[in-house]
Formats: C-alpha cells, structure tokens, sequence
C-alpha cells in the first residue's frame, strides 16, 4: 500500500487552494515531505505493491510496485521534489505548488507501474502539469513554450498509445489473454511485421521525453525559459522518465529489435552525446550551457541502455539517480545565480568567487561532480556504463570517452568564466542564505555519498526483482525479465 | 396494455403532453413547464436503466435490447442538460420544453428503430422540433440557422428516403434483419445503402456532409445546439451503426473501407477546420465533426469492439460537448455566444467555470484521467482487432491536430486579464457539477459504465 500512498499523497496538495496563499508553499513542502517519508519505509521494506484489477473489460490492471528498477528513481523524486518546493519563491499561487506535486505523483506512478495502461496513464498525465507550470510561469513566450512541449511529447505518446493497444492485442492472439501486465507482455514474441514498427513508436515517445537527440526541440524554450526550480524538476525527475521507460518497455519487450538495431541505437545515442557537449561548450548563457550538458548526459544513459549488458543497464540506472541529483542541484544553483547578478550571460558573469563565496564554492561541487570527477557520483554512473559500452561497442566507448574530456571542458570554462575570472564591475550581488546554503547542502551530500559509496543503490536494487542486473540477462536467455 | 418496452418513450411523450397543456393554460413563461419537462425526461432515463433488454423485434418495427435502451439514456441526458441550461432564463419561450422533449422522442424512437420506416420516422420527428428551435432566437442569424438547418436536414431526409426506396425496391422489405437473409441485387444494394449512409451521415456531420454545422450551432440558442451536439450525434450514430450492424454486417466488403476513408477524413477535416476558430460555439461545432468520425472509426472498423468503443465513445464526448456548452451558457450571459478572448483571466475571476471548461477540454482532447481517454482507448483497439492499422493512425493524427484546438482556450483561460463576466444560474450550475464530475469519475473508474454499455453494443454477429 505504500506504493500507492506514494502516488496518491501528492493530490492532498488540494489542500492548498482552500487556505490563505501565504501558506501554500508550507502545505505543498509537508505534502511532498510525507511522500519522502513513505520512501523511506519504502526502503526498508519493500511490500508487494498493489494489483487491481482495475478495469476487467479491458483486461487493464492498476499494478504498482517497487522493483529494481524504479525504486531509486522513486527515491530521486521524493528528495528532489521538496527542494524545489523550498527553493521556489514564497509568495507563488497554490496552483504552482498544486501543478509540481501533480507531476511528482504522475511522475512515481511511471516509476513504480508494473502495467503497461497504468504506466502509459501516468505517462501522459505527467505532461498536463508540467503543460501549466511552463504556461503559466515560463514568462513571455510560456505559451508557445508549454504548446510545443505538449504536442511533441503527445506526438509520441499518441503512436505510442497504439503501440499499447496492438502490444495487448497481440499478446491476446497468442494466448488468447487480454492483458497489460509487463511481466507477461515481456513473454510474447514481437516478431512479426507490426513488431519493428511498435518498437519505433515506443522508442520514438521514450526519446521525445528524455529528450535525446534529435528529438528535442521542446528542450531549450522549455529548460531556457522556465523558473529554474521548475527546470530542475523537468531536468532532475521527469527527463529520466524516457531513459527509465527504455529500461522498463523496450528491453524485456523488444529485445530481439533492439539487438537487430543496436549499432544505429548507438550511433544515434553517441551523436546525441556528442551533439549537447558541443553545443554546451559554445553556449554564452549559463542555464543553456546546463541544459545542453544534460541534453548529452542523455545520450550518455542511453548508450549505456543500449549496449544491452548488464552493466550498461546497472549503470544507467545508477547514473539516473546521480544526474537527477546533480542537475537539480545545479540548475537552483545557476537559478540563484541568476537571482542574485541580475545576469545569466555567461559574458555578463566574472569573478564571482570573491563576490559570491558560497555560491561559487558549492557551484564548483555540482560542476565537477556533472563532469565525472571521481569520487562523486557521476563517476561511479560513466564507469559502469563504459564497463557495459566497451564490451558492446568499442568505438561508441571511444566517442563516449572523448566527450567526456570535452564535458571537463565545458564546465570549466563554465566555471572559469563565471567564477574565476577578474570582477569587471562591483555590481551589487547577492549570496546564498543561509536555508539555500542548507537545502544544497543535502543534495551535495547526497551526491558525495553516492559518490564514495555507489553499492547504496548498486547493492540494494540487486536483491529486488525485477532488477537492471536481470533485466537484459533474462531476455537475453529468452526468459521472461519481469 | 402496452409493452413495457415502450415505457420510456411512453413517459417522454408524456412528457411532451404535459409540457404543451402547461404552455396552454399558463400561456406565458414560467418554470412549470421546465419543471414538468424535466420530470418526465429523467423519469424516461431512470426507466430506459431499469427496463430489462429482450433482443425481440417488436411488431417488426423495434428492438429494445440494451442498445437502444443506452442510446435512450444518452438522449433523455441530452434532453435533460438542455432543460437545465435554458432554464432560468427568460429567453427562451414556454414552447421550448415542448419542443426539446418531442425532439428527444424521436431520437430515442432511432435508437430503437430496427426498420427503415419507423427510421424515419424517429428521424423527422428528431429534426422537425429543431428546426422550429434553431430559429427561436428572435434575429437574423437564429432565422440564418433555421433555415439552414431546414433545407439540409429536408434534403438529407429526401436522400435518406431514396436509399430507402431503392433498398425496398431490390427486396421487398424494410426491416434491417432481413437483408442479411435475402439475396440483394448489388447496385441497387450500392447505391441504397451509399444514400442511406448519406442521408444519416448529414444528421452526423460526417465530412464531406457536414457545412451546415457551423453555423447551425452559432445561430442556435446554447442550450438547442447543446441538445444538436449530444442528442442528435448520438440518435444518428445508433441509427448508423444499427443499419450497418444489424442488416448488412454480412456485406461489410461493400461498405466498410468507404466509411473508413469517410471516418480519417471527417476526424481530420474537423479538427483541422476547429484550429482557426476564435468563436467557441464554431469551434465546438467543428470538433463535434471531429468527433463525427472518431464514432464512425467505430463503426467502420466492424467489430464486436469496434462498435462498444463507438457507443461508449459518445458518452464522453457527450458529456465533454454539454460541459463545454454549460461554459458558454454560463459566460453569454444575455448576448449570445462566446468568443475565445471572453475567456482571458476566466481562471482567476472563475476558478470552478475554468476548471469544469478544462475538464471538458482535456477530455476532448483524449487525455487520462479524463473520460475521453478511454473512450479513444477502446476506439483504437475496435480499429487494430478489426486490423485496420491506418484508422487507428488517422485517429492519433487527427487527436493531435485537436490539440492545438482544446489547449488554447486553456491558455486564454490562464492567461492574466478581463473578460467577459460570467452569470451563473442554478441550471448551468448543476450540468457543470454534474457533467464534471461524470467524465472525471469515469476516467479514473470506467469499468461500471464500460461495462454497461460493452453488453449492450455486443452484436455476436460481428468479428
């Protein structure tokens, strides 16, 4: 049942719109810490979940549970969501902080579906939230902004939906069962005409809302114009749904397709890769510069998806968490950058160190932690998924290594540019307080944690089932992976 | 004694009875009539719930199976939201309630029709009130609808009787069940049933049939085009799917990829054509053509899912369409219609109006947790088991088209600043509620209602 408190707790954010505005921010910060807390019995004891038989004449069930594979995932949004909620301004409607727990519930619900129709419900519901938060709040242009993101991620979850239905159908005229539920989908042979086509409908939605090149076009309006705690929540929680979704649909379901097609899933994954670091690295806006540098970590979890080894999926899985963690982080760090110079131009930036000491210290964490220093917790994430790549695909690991000397790059000279360098003007700026400095703090201590110590997750997702360690193992012997 | 399986349309015409003595002897408006009319419409519904299906032809004329007991409850709602949203306004005469319900008679009687003369029957006795009604607003561009919707509806009616006539004339019958058995000479089969698909197509708004639309809804008074978008929608559809299953489910080669091109082209027309619309009573009026061919996906995809997902389907889209028509009638207040900017800043002045126009909206556009998610769910399935893979892409093409119709009366919605000021009355207020409320519990729980209305499409003869 805590599974489905996790996605049902958020909705009493409801709550807000019947109290003064002034307190909107605190219901929606314990709404969201109640959420955390389930998590955290969670992870001491994982429960069978729920199964309903949710609508019979369909053959849907509402089946959560936490496995392997969601679980720290699930763990991401819990932790990521009150930060966000705390870093917000204080004085936001309730409808802000309603829309934000609408898409955490949404986006725990994709993490914790164990059925096809119950993971493609939150799938969708994931978009109207955040559709809200960038009309409303996204500035000028929100509109056009939260249009765009809208009808790209519906582009793909529309072709999707009818991949859903035919999987179910097809499904039903081998076994004569009409039923949703992965673990027996994951049973059923794809192979005829309709299977490529399927795998690209769902392939397509996955890369649409990861996003991964070249599929991103609602990336930079969406990520440049937002409020920057709501551009760590798409960054930080709901970009890993694409990712988790390949993790979850596309390998015990299409394996045979994404075997066939491997090479050019790499390709495509490396291009992208290669494609954020290039553009991170000409960046001249700092935010952009991150989103960009996310935009490749992409490709990054995805190569390491798509050299199906169980490396490549223990690492992305890994390697989720620790992005989320510190893209949340650094984009609330470039949005109080931003707050407190007025500025966001990384020309209109220098010498922020002496001006800003604090912020520049713990900016200087996120940035080397997001280039793979060791010792924190994207190293632990690149290593693992290099381990799975070499084996797939030397080559795509040698891109793949390139670029991570081009990402030390780009974060330094992001670095350098904006902290290192001469003050040219004595503008007033403002610091961290003390409650930013304390909010960062735990996601940095997170991230170190990680770092040091990567068999918190590694070790734990090992003994649920299903688990990224079992995953392409069992398909890959034909058994079912679920 | 009369049949029991009359009982509903005997409670409706009732119904009418009583609202035309009221208009009599009260002469001017009051609420009686409304009120009467009201009693016997839901009292029609609770009825048409309760009554026990038998799949027996009456005298030859009627089947009051589970079919066209829903399709009689989704008309007596029909009735029901236009009562309430005329309510309390002093516009509309005392004959409106009259008229609306007699309207309704007819459309239930379609539902029932299980041969072509009584068909028609039901289908005039549908359209004559309307037509009167379309033009009750005393200005030009209510008489512009009536007459509009006068001359197509007559000639639609003439085209209808013409496939009729040729369908009579190559077999001598009229009742639906015996065309499956008899041998039928095949053009006069083609050409019958092309006129017969016709002449309902007009009554449906399918595309290429479909000009009147438009125009019809924006010159009608809200709470006749709220009656013209659920009743109608659904009397034509029933009848439609009726014909097709029940008569010439065995000559599907003849019809079956014609009406699916005609259901790709109606989705996709009518949601193209919606996209510039700034006037919502136009912009309704081209998504219910949308709509139009999301049902005939349904009923051209000739299966046993095709055709639940096609009457299941008109319940949230019925229930979205009144939702949304319950806004307008709420935000017109004493001059008619709506348009796009009167929304601005409707969620700050508003936030339940805003809430129950996003509902309606999201619903359209097919979006869980809302009615019409499953709705388009099951439409997909009808569509892949009947193997028809390019409706089923049509329909996703077309849902996306109709995004950027639904999503931007939101954004207006959202959007800081003045708008018009919205007049709630009691009557708008509780098909808002009501309305509301139903598609949103029905998205997240449809299995009871699935359920209901999945037995009662359930034509064993289909694939």
């Amino acid at each position: 049942m805590q599974v489905f408190g996790l996605v049902l707790v958020p909705w009493v954010g409801l709550l807000g719109f019947l109290f003064p505005r002034a307190w909107a921010k605190a219901i929606a910060l314990i709404v969201s810490l109640v959420d955390l807390a389930l998590f955290v019995t969670l992870l001491a004891h994982t429960g069978p979940g729920v199964n309903w038989n949710w609508i019979p004449e369909l053959g849907i069930h509402f089946h959560l549970a936490a496995d392997g594979l969601g679980l720290f995932l699930v763990g991401l949004s819990t932790v990521l969501v009150p930060a966000v909620i705390l870093a917000s301004p204080r004085a936001e409607r309730p409808a802000y902080y309603f829309w934000i727990l609408v898409s955490e519930s949404a986006a725990l619900g994709v993490f914790l579906a164990q059925d096809l129709v119950s993971f493609y419900v939150f799938w969708e519901v994931v978009l109207i939230p955040i559709f809200f938060l960038l009309s409303g709040w996204a500035g000028e242009n929100g509109h056009a902004t939260a249009l765009r993101w809208l009808i790209m991620n519906l582009f793909g979850s529309f072709f999707m939906l009818i991949g859903v239905v035919a999987v179910g159908m097809i499904h039903q005229t081998q076994t004569g069962h009409l039923t949703f539920q992965l673990a027996s989908l994951a049973a059923t042979n794809f192979h005829g005409a309709a299977g490529p086509w399927l795998f690209i409908a769902f392939l397509v939605a996955f890369m649409i809302k990861a996003p991964l090149w070249p599929l991103h076009g609602w990336m930079p309006s969406a990520y440049g114009e937002s409020p920057p705690p709501v551009t760590a929540l798409i960054s930080g929680v709901l970009s890993k749904l694409g990712v988790f979704g390949m993790l979850r649909v596309l390998v015990p379901l299409f394996y045979p397709q994404m075997r066939a097609w491997e090479p050019w899933l790499i390709a495509l994954a490396a291009v992208g890769l290669v494609y954020g670091a290039v553009i991170a690295l000409r960046g001249r806006d700092v935010k952009m510069t991150a989103a960009y540098a996310s935009l490749s970590h992409m490709g990054m979890i995805s190569l390491g998806i798509f050299s199906l080894t169980t490396a490549g999926a223990v690492g992305a899985t890994f390697y989720m968490v620790a992005h989320g963690l510190m893209a949340g982080g650094l984009f609330l760090l470039l949005g109080w950058l931003e707050r407190g110079t007025g500025s966001r131009a990384l020309s209109g930036l220098s010498g922020l160190n002496r001006r800003l000491p604090r912020l520049s210290a713990w900016f200087q964490l996120f940035a080397l932690a997001m280039l793979g220093l060791p010792g924190l917790a994207g190293f632990a994430g690149e290593y693992m998924i290099f381990q799975g790549l070499i084996r797939a695909n030397v080559a795509a690991a040698v891109v793949a290594g390139v670029v991570l000397i081009v990402a030390s790059w780009y974060m330094i000279r992001l670095f350098q540019g904006a902290m290192q360098s001469t003050p040219r003007e004595e503008a007033a700026a403002v610091d961290l307080n003390f409650g930013q400095v304390g909010l960062i703090g735990v996601l940095a201590a997170l991230v170190v944690l990680l770092g040091v110590w990567p068999a918190a997750i590694t070790g734990h997702v090992g003994t649920l089932r299903p688990s990224p360690y079992h995953v392409v193992a069992l398909v890959r012997q034909g058994g079912s992976a679920q | 004694m009369i049949n029991p399986v009359l009982e509903p349309e005997l409670l409706m015409g009732l119904g009418v009875l009583a609202t035309l003595i009221l208009a009599m002897v009260v002469r001017e408006r009051s609420n009686a009539a409304y009120w009467s009319g009201l009693v016997f419409a839901v009292a029609a519904g609770v009825r048409s719930y309760t009554l026990h299906p038998t799949s027996h032809l009456v005298g030859g004329m009627m089947v009051a199976d589970g079919y066209g007991l829903v399709v009689n409850i989704m008309v007596t709602a029909a009735v029901v939201a236009g009562l309430l949203l005329a309510f309390d306004s002093e516009r509309y005469t005392v004959e409106f309630p009259a008229l609306l319900l007699l309207a309704g008679l007819g459309g239930m009687i379609m539902g029932l029709a299980a041969n072509f003369i009584l068909l028609f029957l039901g289908l005039e006795l549908l359209s004559l009130p309307l037509y009167i009604l379309a033009a009750s607003r005393r200005d030009a561009r209510s008489a512009e609808a009536g007459i509009k919707y006068l001359l197509t509806g007559a000639f639609s009616s003439g085209v209808l009787l013409f496939g009729m006539a040729l369908l009579y004339g190559s077999t001598g019958t009229v009742t639906f069940i015996n065309y499956t058995t008899l041998h039928l000479v095949p053009v006069l089969l083609g050409a019958g049933l092309a006129l017969v698909i016709v002449g309902l197509g007009y009554k449906l708004a399918m595309v290429p049939f479909h000009m009147w639309v438009p125009d019809v809804y924006e010159g009608s008074p809200t709470p006749v085009a709220t009656f013209m978008a659920f009743g109608t929608k659904v009397a034509a559809a029933a009848a439609l799917l009726r014909v097709l299953a029940f008569g010439f489910s065995l000559t599907s080669g003849v019809w079956g990829l014609a009406l699916g091109y005609f259901a790709v082209l109606t989705m996709l027309a009518g949601n193209l054509m919606a996209l510039p619309q700034r006037d919502l009573k136009r912009l309704l009026a081209w998504s219910g053509v949308g709509n139009a061919g999301y049902v005939l996906v349904g009923i051209a995809s000739h299966t046993v899912s095709g055709a639940q997902a096609a009457l299941f389907y008109l319940l949230p889209y019925g229930m979205a369409v009144v939702l949304a028509f319950a806004v307008i009638r709420v935000l017109e207040g004493q001059q008619e219609g709506a348009q796009m900017e009167d929304l601005t800043g409707l969620a700050h002045r508003e936030p339940w109006l805003a809430a129950g126009l996003t509902v309606a909206l999201l619903s359209l556009a097919g979006i869980p947790l809302t009615a019409g998610f499953f709705g388009k769910f099951y439409l997909i399935k009808g569509a892949l088991q009947g193997d028809q893979w390019g409706m089923a892409i049509g329909l996703v093409v077309a849902t996306l088209v109709s995004l950027g119709v639904y999503f931007r009366p939101i954004q207006y919605m959202f959007r800081p600043g003045e708008g018009r000021p919205a007049r709630w009355s009691v009557g708008a207020a509780v098909v808002v509620a009501g309305a509301g409320l139903a598609t949103l519990f029905i998205g997240v729980y449809p299995e009871p209602l699935l359920h209901f209305v999945a037995q009662a499409a359930t034509f064993t003869w289909l694939r």
